[in-house]
C-alpha cells in the first residue's frame, strides 16, 4: 500500500519540503543488504524493503509529530542516523523511515562530566568536543564514526574504554525520547526538569523499559537527546596527528600515555593478565584489536595498515619476512591496553602495576608494537577507536561468530577448539578469508570495572561474492552447535536472527511466539510483549523487539 | 481470616505466619511521619517458591503485601501499610549467602543478609563489599542496594545500580524469572555454576532491563529473594583523610578534580553536625565533637590491594595532598576531635544496636535528594533559611553530600534529629520536612528515591513520569497488590 | 569502465560513513567535521557516496530510473574527491570518486542533465570555454601586452596555461598577468599556445560529459605536441588536474607544474626573493584539484586477484590515489616565505580540506548548493581569526570573492599570486 498524498502531506508539513521525499531514487538509497555491513544475523544477499517515504526531521517536536502521523495511520517506522547497520532499516512495506542527520548537537557540562547529545553526533565528535575541556567518553567497538545516541540507547556499547569507563548502558543519564504513540517520556531527572543528571526513576527505573543487555534497536519509537556519562582525558585539547592517510599516527600526546601490546605464554596466563587488571583500576582501554587480521595474519597487516603506501597485494610478501612471522607467534596470545597517569606518579604507578601483572603472569611486551610508529599507531587506533576502520579493510565485509562473551576463564576453554573449527572451514572452503582461524578480537571488559569481556571471531568475506556469502551463513550458522555445547547462548552472528527474516521482513507474532516460547526463561519476552503493548501499541517499529504473546505461556 | 490465615500456613508452614498484636503493632509503624497502619498478618517465607506462592495467592485474593527485609527500626515510610489489611512479608530469616566466588569477585545472598554478617564471611574470601554510610547493623544488604542507598566509593558506581548485579524477582503478576544475565540461562543457579556463569552482569536479561523494574520501587512491583553483587578486594592499606573547609564551596573544586583524577576509593562531604553524629556515640559526645570539629569536611579513602599497595597508597597520598593545596586546603590524617581512621571505621561498619543516626536526640527526619554538586550550595543555604523560619537550630542540621554514579551527580542529605519525646519539636519537625521538602524539590532537587510525601511531590512534578509508572505497575503488578499505595499520588 | 564496471565496488562498500567526516581521527570539532558538500547541503542518503553507489545499482537494476530528483542528486556533487580519501582511509579496493563521474557520464549519455549545464556546454562547443558568455576571440585578450611566446611561431618549451577563468575575469587576468610577470622575472622562458589556447576541458570530465572532455583533451593534446611543449604551467587547479592526471591517462606526457610548485623552486633557488613585508595573518585553502587530486597519474592494467581465499587485491599491484601526495607544502612554503605573513590552519585541511562549492561545474549548474558549500569554507576561514583567505585557484577565488560566512560576514580571499606580488 502506498503512502496517501493525504499523509505525505501532512509529514512534509512538519519538516518542510526540502527534507521529506518520496522518489523511488532516493528511497533505493534508504535500503541495506545485511551482508555489506555487519548486522550480527548472518550475512545475507538481500535488500531491505523500501521505505515509503524518507523524512529528516530537525527537532523532537518534528519527531512527535510524525510519530504521531504514524501512529494514527498505522504506518510502521524507523529511525536511524549513520545507517551503519541493517538494524536501523524498515523491515515492512507500508513504512516510513526516518533519517536523524539534521539533529547533531553536543553540549558539555565540563564540572559534572556529561555531554548531552542529539542523535547524529557521532563518537568522533563528542570526544573531539569533549577532549576542548579534559573529558572522554566511551566509544564502543563499533568505531566513532557511529551515533554515541544511538549506540547507547539502542544497542550494547562496550568498547576498549568499557573497562575504565563502562558501557553504554552504565553511562546513560537523562534520555528523552519519543514514544511511537507521539508522547516525549523524559527519564529520570530530566522528566521533573531538574536536569540531565540522573536518568533513573523516579522509583522503579522507567528506563528499564527502553534498554536492556541490548537497546532495543529503534522498535520503541526514537530517542531524540541523551545525556551520556563522559569521563577524564589526560591528554591534551585535540588529538595530535602527524603522518599520511591512511595512517595517520598519534603525535606526541605526553609520557603519561603508553601504549602496549601485552602477550602471554598461553590462554590461562592471557586470562589470568585478565583478572589482574579487573581488580586493579590500572587500565584506561584495554581491547585485543589487531587479533582481528587473524592469529596468521595480524603483524603482517599491522605493517600494511602503518605504511600510506600499503596495500592488500602487500600481504604475500610480508608474509614470508621471517621477522613478522616471529612476531605473529610472539602475540599468539596478546590484548592491547592503554594506560593514562592523572600525574607522574600515577603513571609510575600504573607502568610498575602492568610489569607487576608480566612477571606474575610470565608474559611480555611485545617489541614490534613497541616500535614507535607501531606504538602511535596503535594508541592513536584505541582512542579513537577504529577511526580506520578495520573491521572492513580486509574483505569490505565481516560477521562475527563465536561471540565469547562473559567470563574470561570460559571464553578461553573454547577458544582453540572455535580456532580449529574456522580454520578447517578455511583450508577447505574458500568462503571465508584464510586468516588462522583464531580472529578473535573485542574488549577486555563489556563492562565498567572489568568481569565479562566482550569477543567476537572476525570472519571476513566478499560482499560481491554470492558464494561467499552463502558459504559465510554456512559456516556461521554451524557455529550455534558449539555454542550449545558450551552453553554460550546464541553465537554473535545470531544476536539479531530472530528479529528479521534474512530477506529483510519482519517477522510475525506468532513466528516470534514459536521461537521465544521455550525459552529458558521466556517471561522476559511475555513482558517485552506487554511493554510494547503499553508503550507501542500499534506495533509500529519493526520485530527487533523480541516478545512473546503472553497468552502461549499462560496456557 | 481464619481460611486466610490456614491458606498462608499452608504455604509458609504454621510457625511462620505470625498475627500477635505486638508483632502486627511493630510493622504498624516506623520513626518516620508516615501515617500508621496495622497490617493484617505477618508471613516469613523461608524459600523463593513460598514467595512466589504467597504472591500468586495474594493475586487471587487481592491481598496486599509488603516486602520487609531489613530489621527495625525502620526510618521512611516505606515498609508501612498504605493501605487496610496488608500482609506484610518478612524476608528477614530468608538469610543464607548462597555463594562466594573469589576467582569473579560474586557473592550470591538471599536479602535477609545483612552486612554484619556478609563483611566477615567475604573477609576470608580476601573480599568486601561496598557499602552505604554506616548502615544500620540488621540492614539487609540486597534492600540497601535495590533502594540505591548511596556508595561510599561513587567511582566504582560504573552503573547506577552498582554494586547489585543479577536477581531474582516474583514480580507482582506472580512470575518469578533471574534478571540480568542471570536471566538467559536455566532458572537454577546450580545449573549456571556448572556451566561457569556467575551472574555478573547486570543488564537485560534482553532488550529491557528487568531490574530496574525493581530498584528504588519500595518493594513496589516485586520481590527480591536472591540477587549477586560485585565484591572488592580487602584493602591490605586503608587509610582516610580529612580535608577541613570553613564552607560547603570551599570542597567543591578540591571533590571534582580528586573525582576527575580517579583517586582514592572513598570521598564524601559532611557538615560539623553531620560528622559529629556519625563519631559521637552519645548526645553529649556529639556535643563535644561539634565544639571541635571544622564547618565542614571532606573525607577522602585510599586504599591498596593486591597490587603494589604502598605504591598506590604513598602516590596517591601525595598527589591528593596536591590536589587540596592548589584549592588552599589542608589533607589532614587527623584534625581536632577525630582521626581519618575514626571516620573510617565510623563509616563503614554497621552502626550498633542503636541506628547512630537516633544517639543525637533519639529520633531524626532525613531529607534527600540527587542534584549536582554545583548546585548544594543552593539547597543548603535555602535549607538554612528554612530552618530559621522553623525555629529548628541551624547547627543541627546535619549535611551530608556523597557524589554518586562516578561523580556525575550526588546524593545530598539534610539530617533533622528531633526529640520523639517532645511534641512541640516533634511538630516543628514535621513542619520542616513537609515544608522543606517541597521547596528543595521547587529548587530542582530530584527525589529519585521518593519515599513517604516525596512520591507525591515528585510524581505530581512529571505527570509523563506518572503516567509510564502507573503502565509499569500495570504491566508488573496488574492487581495492584504490591506494596499498594506507595509511588502513588494519592 | 561503463557504470556497470563499477557494481562489484557498488556491493562491497560496507556503509562506514568514511565518505561523510574527514578522518576521524583528524576531527577537532562538531563544527567541522564532516566532509561531504553534497550531503551537507542536501542530507539524503543519495547525495553521499554511499548513497550514489546505492542508486547505481537501482538504475542498472531498473528499480529506479534517472528522473528529475535523481538526476539533480547525481549532478550535485562537486567531484571535489573527498569521498574518495574518507573511503580509502579504510577500504583498499574502491574507487569511489571515479563512481560518482561515471554516474554523471551515464546520466549525461540519457540524455539528463540540468538546466544550468547547458549554456556551460554550449559554450565550450561553440566557444572553447567553459564559461558561459565568453568568446574564444577573446581567448587571449590578457596576454597581449605580455611578451609570451606563441609557441606555434617560435620556439620554446614551457606553456603558460591560464585556463578559462584568468583568461576572461578581468579581475582574475591581472593575476594570471602577474604570474607570467613573476616567471618571466626570475628568467624562466615562457611561452604560451596563442590562437591553440583552449578549454582544457577539465571540467567538462568532471561533470559526466566524457565526450565533450575527450575531443578537448585531443585537441590541446595534437597542440602541445604540434608546438613542441615540454612542461606546462598553470595558476588553474582545474586545469593542473586535467593535464597531471586525466591527460596522463589518455597518454599525454606533458609534464605538468602548478605556479605554485614553480614559484615555490624559484624561491629556493634564489631566484624570486621579497622586498616588502606583507603583515598578514593568513589561512590557506587547498583546492581539491591541487591538493588531493593533484596527484601524479600512475598507468596500471591488470585484474582483480583473490589472495587467503576472499582478500580481494589486483595484479599487479594498482597504484592508489590517497590524496597525500598532492600540492600541499608548495603553497605553504610561498606563504612562510613571504615576510610578515602569519599562515593559520583551518580545520580541514589537505587531503582532507573543505571544497569551494565550484567543482564539477556546480557553481552554474546548483547555484544555491554551490554557495552554501562556499559559505561553510567561508565560516570556517574566518573561525581561524584569519584577515585573509589565500588559494591557488580561480574557481575556488571566484566562489569565495561572493560568499559570506554564516553570520554573514565576509573574509578578503586573496590568489596566492596577489599575495607574492604584493611581497615584491
Amino acid at each position: 500500500m502506498a503512502l496517501s498524498r493525504e499523509i505525505y502531506q501532512a509529514l512534509e508539513a512538519i519538516v518542510g519540503k526540502r527534507n521529506i521525499s518520496d522518489n523511488i531514487g532516493v528511497l533505493e538509497t534508504y535500503r541495506s543488504i545485511p551482508a555489506q555491513g555487519s548486522a550480527h544475523y548472518g550475512p545475507s544477499e538481500h535488500w531491505t524493503p523500501l521505505p515509503q517515504a524518507v523524512i529528516l526531521p530537525a527537532t523532537t517536536d518534528e519527531v512527535k509529530n510524525v510519530t504521531r502521523i504514524c501512529n494514527k495511520y498505522g504506518i510502521e517506522f524507523k529511525a536511524s542516523t549513520t545507517f551503519w547497520s541493517t538494524m536501523g532499516y524498515i523491515g515492512g512495506d507500508y513504512a516510513i523511515q526516518i533519517d536523524l542527520r539534521r539533529m547533531k548537537s553536543v553540549e558539555i557540562d565540563v564540572k559534572n562530566m556529561t555531554a548531552i547529545v542529539e542523535p547524529f553526533a557521532i563518537g568522533a565528535t563528542v570526544q573531539a568536543e569533549a577532549m576542548k575541556v579534559g573529558l572522554n567518553l566511551n566509544i564502543p567497538g563499533v568505531g566513532c564514526s557511529a551515533s554515541t545516541l544511538a549506540n547507547f540507547s539502542s544497542w550494547i556499547a562496550f568498547g576498549p574504554n568499557s573497562i575504565s569507563m563502562g558501557q553504554g548502558s552504565e553511562n546513560i543519564l537523562g534520555m528523552e525520547w519519543v514514544l511511537p504513540s507521539g508522547e516525549v517520556m523524559r527519564t529520570g531527572s530530566l522528566g521533573s526538569g531538574d536536569g540531565w543528571f540522573c536518568g533513573e526513576g523516579p522509583g522503579p527505573s522507567q528506563r528499564g523499559l527502553l534498554r536492556g543487555i541490548f537497546g532495543n534497536a529503534g522498535s520503541t519509537g526514537v530517542c531524540t537527546k541523551m545525556a551520556v556519562r563522559l569521563h577524564p582525558w589526560p591528554g591534551p585539547t585535540s588529538l595530535p596527528t602527524r603522518g599520511s592517510a591512511p595512517a595517520y599516527k598519534m603525535d606526541d600526546l605526553g609520557d603519561n600515555f603508553k601504549c602496549y601490546t601485552l602477550c602471554y605464554p598461553s590462554w590461562e596466563a592471557w586470562a589470568r593478565s585478565i583478572q589482574y587488571f579487573y581488580e586493579c583500576d590500572v587500565v584506561y582501554s584495554g581491547h585485543r584489536q589487531f587479533n582481528m587480521f587473524g592469529r596468521d595474519l595480524k603483524a603482517y597487516m599491522l605493517k600494511i595498515i602503518t605504511n600510506p603506501d600499503g596495500q592488500l597485494a602487500d600481504l604475500e610478501t610480508l608474509s614470508q619476512d621471517p621477522y613478522l612471522q616471529k612476531q605473529n607467534e610472539n602475540m599468539k596470545f596478546e590484548y592491547q591496553i592503554i594506560i593514562a597517569g592523572y600525574t607522574k606518579r600515577d603513571m609510575e604507578y600504573k607502568e610498575k602495576a602492568v610489569e607487576y601483572v608480566l612477571e606474575q603472569t610470565g608474559g611480555w611486551k611485545n617489541e614490534m608494537m613497541l616500535e614507535k610508529d607501531m606504538h602511535d599507531y596503535a594508541l592513536l587506533y584505541l582512542t579513537r577507536m577504529g577511526h580506520k576502520n578495520l573491521n572492513f579493510v580486509m574483505c569490505g565485509a565481516y560477521e562475527g561468530t563465536f561471540g565469547l562473551s562473559g567470563n574470561v576463564w570460559k571464553a578461553i576453554q573454547v577458544a582453540e577448539e572455535a580456532a580449529a573449527r574456522k580454520k578447517y572451514w578455511e583450508q577447505n572452503h574458500t568462503h571465508i578469508a584464510a586468516t588462522g582461524g583464531e580472529s578473535a578480537m573485542g574488549s577486555l571488559s563489556g563492562i565498567g570495572g572489568g568481569g565479562a569481556t566482550g569477543w567476537e571471531f572476525f570472519v571476513n568475506f566478499d560482499a560481491y561474492d554470492k558464494e561467499s556469502i552463502r558459504g559465510t551463513y554456512e559456516f556461521i550458522n554451524g557455529n550455534q552447535e558449539l555454542h550449545n555445547k558450551y552453553g554460550f547462548g546464541p553465537d554473535f552472528c545470531r544476536w539479531n536472527s530472530d528479529v528479521r527474516h534474512m530477506n529483510g521482513y519482519n517477522y510475525t507474532q506468532e513466528e516470534h511466539d514459536a521461537m521465544f516460547v521455550n525459552a529458558p526463561q521466556p517471561w522476559v519476552y511475555a513482558y517485552q510483549y506487554k511493554i510494547r503493548e503499553a508503550l507501542n501499541p500499534n506495533n509500529l517499529c519493526g520485530t527487533y523487539l523480541r516478545t512473546v504473546d503472553p497468552s502461549k505461556l499462560e496456557k | 481470616m481464619e481460611s486466610m490465615k490456614q491458606k498462608l500456613v499452608g504455604i509458609v508452614g504454621a510457625k511462620n505466619v505470625l498475627d500477635s498484636q505486638e508483632i502486627l503493632e511493630s510493622f504498624s509503624k516506623d520513626q518516620s511521619f508516615a501515617v500508621p497502619m496495622m497490617p493484617l498478618l505477618v508471613v516469613k517465607p523461608e524459600n523463593a517458591a513460598q514467595v512466589q506462592e504467597l504472591v500468586k495467592w495474594a493475586n487471587e485474593t487481592k491481598t496486599p503485601l509488603v516486602p520487609v527485609s531489613s530489621g527495625a527500626p525502620h526510618f521512611k515510610g516505606d515498609t508501612v501499610p498504605s493501605v487496610p489489611e496488608s500482609v506484610i512479608v518478612d524476608l528477614s530469616g530468608m538469610n543464607k549467602i548462597i555463594s562466594i566466588n573469589r576467582q569473579q569477585r560474586m557473592v550470591v545472598i538471599e536479602p535477609g543478609v545483612t552486612y554484619e554478617q556478609l563483611q566477615p564471611a567475604l573477609a576470608k574470601e580476601g573480599m568486601t563489599l561496598s557499602t552505604s554510610l554506616r548502615p544500620k547493623a540488621n540492614k539487609s544488604v540486597v534492600t540497601s542496594v535495590l533502594e540505591v542507598e548511596p556508595r561510599l566509593n561513587c567511582l566504582h558506581q560504573f552503573n547506577y545500580t552498582e554494586p547489585i548485579r543479577c536477581t531474582e524477582v516474583t514480580y507482582g503478576d506472580g512470575n518469578q524469572i533471574f534478571t540480568g544475565e542471570a536471566g538467559n540461562g536455566a532458572k537454577d543457579l546450580e545449573k549456571q555454576w556448572e556451566q561457569e556463569k556467575w551472574q555478573v552482569h547486570s543488564n537485560g536479561p534482553q532488550m529491557v532491563d528487568m531490574l530496574r523494574v525493581v530498584i528504588q520501587a519500595q518493594g513496589s512491583m516485586g520481590i527480591v529473594t536472591w540477587a549477586s553483587f560485585k565484591c572488592e578486594l580487602l584493602p591490605t592499606i586503608k587509610k582516610m583523610y580529612i580535608v577541613p573547609a570553613k564552607k560547603s564551596t570551599d570542597l567543591e573544586d578540591f571533590a571534582y578534580k580528586v573525582i576527575w583524577s580517579r583517586f582514592g576509593d572513598k570521598l564524601y562531604m559532611m557538615n560539623r553536625a553531620y560528622l559529629a553524629n556519625l563519631l559521637g556515640e552519645s548526645s553529649d559526645k556529639i556535643a563535644d565533637l561539634k565544639e571541635e570539629l571544622p564547618n565542614w569536611v571532606a573525607a577522602v579513602g585510599i586504599s591498596g590491594d593486591i597490587m603494589l599497595p604502598e605504591m598506590k597508597v604513598s602516590g596517591q597520598e601525595k598527589d591528593i595532598a596536591e590536589i587540596a593545596k592548589l584549592a588552599g586546603l589542608k589533607f589532614l590524617s587527623a584534625i581536632p576531635g577525630a582521626t581519618g581512621e575514626e571516620v573510617l571505621s565510623k563509616s563503614i561498619n554497621p552502626s550498633g544496636e542503636k541506628y547512630w543516626k537516633q544517639t543525637k536526640k533519639g529520633a531524626f527526619q532525613d531529607i534527600f535528594f540527587i542534584t549536582t554538586l554545583d548546585k548544594t550550595s543552593k539547597f543548603i543555604d535555602a535549607m538554612y533559611e528554612l530552618a530559621i523560619e522553623a525555629g529548628y537550630p541551624t547547627e543541627d542540621i546535619g549535611i551530608y553530600i556523597q557524589p554518586q554514579h562516578m561523580g556525575t551527580s550526588v546524593h545530598l542529605e539534610f539530617n533533622l534529629p528531633y526529640d520523639p519525646d517532645n511534641t512541640k519539636e516533634v511538630k516543628k519537625v514535621k513542619g520542616l520536612y513537609e515544608k522543606a521538602s517541597r521547596e528543595m524539590s521547587k529548587l530542582g532537587g530530584y527525589y529519585a528515591r521518593p519515599y513517604d510525601i516525596w512520591a507525591g511531590i515528585q510524581l505530581n512534578k512529571d505527570a509523563q513520569s506518572y503516567e509510564i509508572l502507573k503502565k509499569m505497575k500495570n504491566i508488573f503488578d496488574p492487581n495492584n497488590i504490591m506494596n499498594t499505595g506507595k509511588l502513588t499520588l494519592k | 569502465m561503463a557504470l556497470q564496471d563499477f557494481r562489484p565496488m557498488m556491493e562491497r562498500c560496507s556503509s562506514c560513513a568514511g565518505c561523510k567526516f574527514i578522518p576521524f581521527e583528524k576531527i577537532k570539532s562538531l563544527r567541522f567535521g564532516e566532509n561531504c558538500p553534497s550531503i551537507g547541503y542536501y542530507n539524503f542518503m543519495t547525495y553521499s557516496a554511499r548513497g550514489r553507489f546505492q542508486l547505481s545499482q537501482s538504475l542498472l537494476d531498473g528499480r529506479a530510473e534517472l528522473d528529475d530528483t535523481v538526476t539533480e542528486a547525481i549532478h550535485s556533487c562537486t567531484s571535489c574527491g573527498y569521498c574518495d580519501i574518507g573511503c580509502k582511509i579504510t577500504r583498499y579496493n574502491l574507487e569511489v570518486l571515479e563512481h560518482n563521474i561515471e554516474q554523471k557520464a551515464y546520466a549525461v549519455e540519457n540524455g539528463k542533465t540540468l538546466e544550468g549545464q547547458k549554456p556551460v556546454m554550449d559554450n565550450l562547443a561553440k566557444e572553447n570555454s567553459m564559461i558561459p558568455g565568453t568568446k574564444k576571440a577573446n581567448r587571449t585578450d590578457w596576454a597581449k601586452d605580455l611578451n609570451l611566446k606563441d609557441l606555434f611561431k617560435e620556439k620554446g618549451e614551457v606553456a603558460f596555461f591560464a585556463g578559462c577563468k584568468y583568461s576572461y575575469d578581468p579581475k582574475l587576468q591581472k593575476v594570471a598577468q602577474a604570474a607570467v610577470k613573476l616567471l618571466q622575472g626570475a628568467g624562466v622562458d615562457l611561452g604560451y599556445l596563442g590562437a591553440a589556447d583552449n578549454c582544457c576541458t577539465g571540467r567538462a570530465h568532471q561533470m559526466g560529459f566524457y565526450k565533450e572532455f575527450e575531443k578537448g583533451a585531443a585537441g590541446n593534446m595534437k597542440a602541445f605536441q604540434t608546438a613542441g611543449v615540454k612542461t606546462i604551467v598553470t595558476p588553474c587547479s582545474d586545469c593542473y588536474h586535467a593535464f597531471k592526471r586525466q591527460y596522463a591517462k589518455l597518454g599525454s606526457d606533458v609534464k605538468v607544474l602548478h605556479v605554485v610548485e614553480y614559484v615555490d623552486q624559484l624561491i629556493q633557488e634564489g631566484k624570486i626573493k621579497f622586498t616588502k613585508a606583507v603583515p598578514m595573518t593568513v589561512t590557506y585553502h587547498d583546492p581539491c584539484h591541487l591538493g588531493r587530486l593533484g596527484e601524479e597519474y600512475i598507468p596500471w592494467e591488470g585484474k582483480e586477484k583473490k589472495i587467503y581465499n576472499q582478500i580481494h587485491t589486483w595484479e599487479p599491484k594498482r597504484p592508489r590515489y590517497n590524496g597525500i601526495y598532492g600540492i600541499y607544502d608548495a603553497p605553504r612554503n610561498i606563504l612562510n616565505a613571504i615576510p610578515g605573513v602569519k599562515l593559520v590552519e583551518m580545520e580541514r585541511i589537505r587531503e582532507y580540506s573543505w571544497c569551494c562549492g565550484a567543482g564539477g561545474g556546480c557553481n552554474e549548474s546548483n547555484p544555491e548548493f554551490s554557495a552554501w558549500t562556499a559559505s561553510e569554507r567561508v565560516t570556517e576561514a574566518n573561525a581561524t581569526g584569519a584577515d585573509a583567505m589565500v588559494t591557488a585557484c580561480p574557481w575556488c577565488k571566484d566562489n569565495f570573492v561572493n560568499a559570506v560566512d554564516e553570520d554573514g560576514n565576509k573574509i578578503e580571499v586573496l590568489d596566492i599570486i596577489e599575495l607574492v606580488q604584493q611581497a615584491m
